[in-house]
């Protein structure tokens, strides 16, 4: 099974830093994701998570994630979110991650203005 | 895409609904409000996990959850009471909570159970509620030994909470208390030393002044206003 850093994986495109995340979202994820931020935001002010890939969050998941964002609104970065299925929408609804952060349909609407 | 996790997870809902009431319970606080989270409270924000190892203890990650799930408010500090609903911690279910000390109003509030499996559930309160934000109970493997969690990122509601949480000693015992006495009951159920390991680290030290208005939906406020019209509201029932 690989592991969640071999799954994970950051890339830039106009200038922003986006995260392409795992396929299983838990504990496991939590040094590599918040490595993975470190890295991008050294590097810029916009981060995007794309979740176009995610199959599964748990409670530590969400934990994990929570966590990276208030750390990014704190240090004042521009952090979106895209590719998201109905479900994770419906789970940034409850737990309500969609107010800290804009979500958006695909990566190029994403990376638009800014 | 679906994802696997989806019968793990509470719907959205627009604000709260209580269906049952227990007998013995204050429901007030809770039906008719919307969940807040962290990005909805006012006061700094706070990563806190809380962890006890349970040193001895032959039970699997997956027992201790049951049992934690079963009997939440058992664990629990005394001063506090939780009333689960008749289908335990299950995702969409509602709590009830209530607290106080002798002679004073009971305060009123609630906890929305979003997410629930064999190993972890978590937590989000409604408006008014003392702190904003999600809080995750879980357990896990280390090297052979079962470790019981607790974590939150959560943020003073409005300023009348983070006034009373950065009140030395109080604030503290508050905040972190409950959690501490919860997770070294825990530990005693099964014999296991109640050494809590806390790591605390504040993520934001900004205040949401643009949420101050939470005041509004204060629990505590809304309990005391509650408890005075309680004799009006019995007289009421008669004459109905």
């Amino acid at each position: 099974m690989a592991t969640a850093g071999e799954r994970l994986k950051v890339r830039s495109a106009d200038g922003a830093a986006i995260i392409d995340l795992p396929s299983e979202v838990d504990a496991t994820t939590e040094t590599v994701l918040r490595d993975a931020y470190v890295g991008a935001a050294a590097a810029t002010r916009t981060i995007a998570f794309n979740f176009g890939g995610v199959e599964y969050i748990n409670s530590t998941g969400i934990a994990v994630i929570v966590g990276i964002l208030a750390r990014a609104r704190a240090d004042g970065h521009v952090v979106r979110a895209f590719g998201l299925s109905d479900h994770y929408r419906e789970i940034f609804q409850i737990t309500r991650l969609s107010d800290f952060m804009a979500i958006f349909p695909s990566e190029s609407s994403a990376l638009g203005p800014r | 895409m679906t994802g696997r996790d989806e019968a793990y997870w509470a719907k959205p809902v627009r604000t709260l609904t209580v269906r049952t009431v227990p007998a013995d319970a204050v429901n007030a606080n809770v039906a008719g409000r919307r969940v807040a989270g962290a990005a909805q409270g006012f006061g700094q924000l706070w990563h806190k996990r809380f962890r006890v190892r349970l040193d001895g203890a032959r039970v699997s990650p997956q027992e201790v959850i049951r049992v934690w799930k079963d009997r939440f408010g058992d664990f629990w500090p005394k001063g506090a009471r939780v009333f689960l609903p008749a289908a335990g911690i299950a995702p969409g279910e509602i709590g009830l909570i209530n607290a106080g000390v002798p002679g004073a109003p009971t305060f009123a509030t609630g906890i929305l159970v979003i997410y629930a499996d064999d190993v972890s559930f978590s937590f989000i309160s409604p408006e008014g509620h003392p702190f904003t934000g999600p809080i995750t109970f879980s357990a896990f493997d280390d090297d052979g030994t079962t470790v019981a969690e607790v974590e939150e990122f959560t943020r003073a509601s409005d300023p009348l909470w983070e006034l009373l949480m950065i009140l030395p000693f109080v604030g503290g015992k508050i905040q972190n208390g409950q959690w501490v006495g919860t997770l070294g009951n825990l530990a005693a159920h099964w014999g296991a030393a109640a050494d809590v390991e806390t790591r605390i680290v504040c993520l934001d030290r900004g205040r949401q002044w643009s949420q101050a208005k939470n005041v509004w939906h204060n629990a505590g406020i809304h309990s005391a206003i509650h408890a005075i019209g309680a004799p009006l509201r019995r007289v009421a029932r008669r004459v109905d």
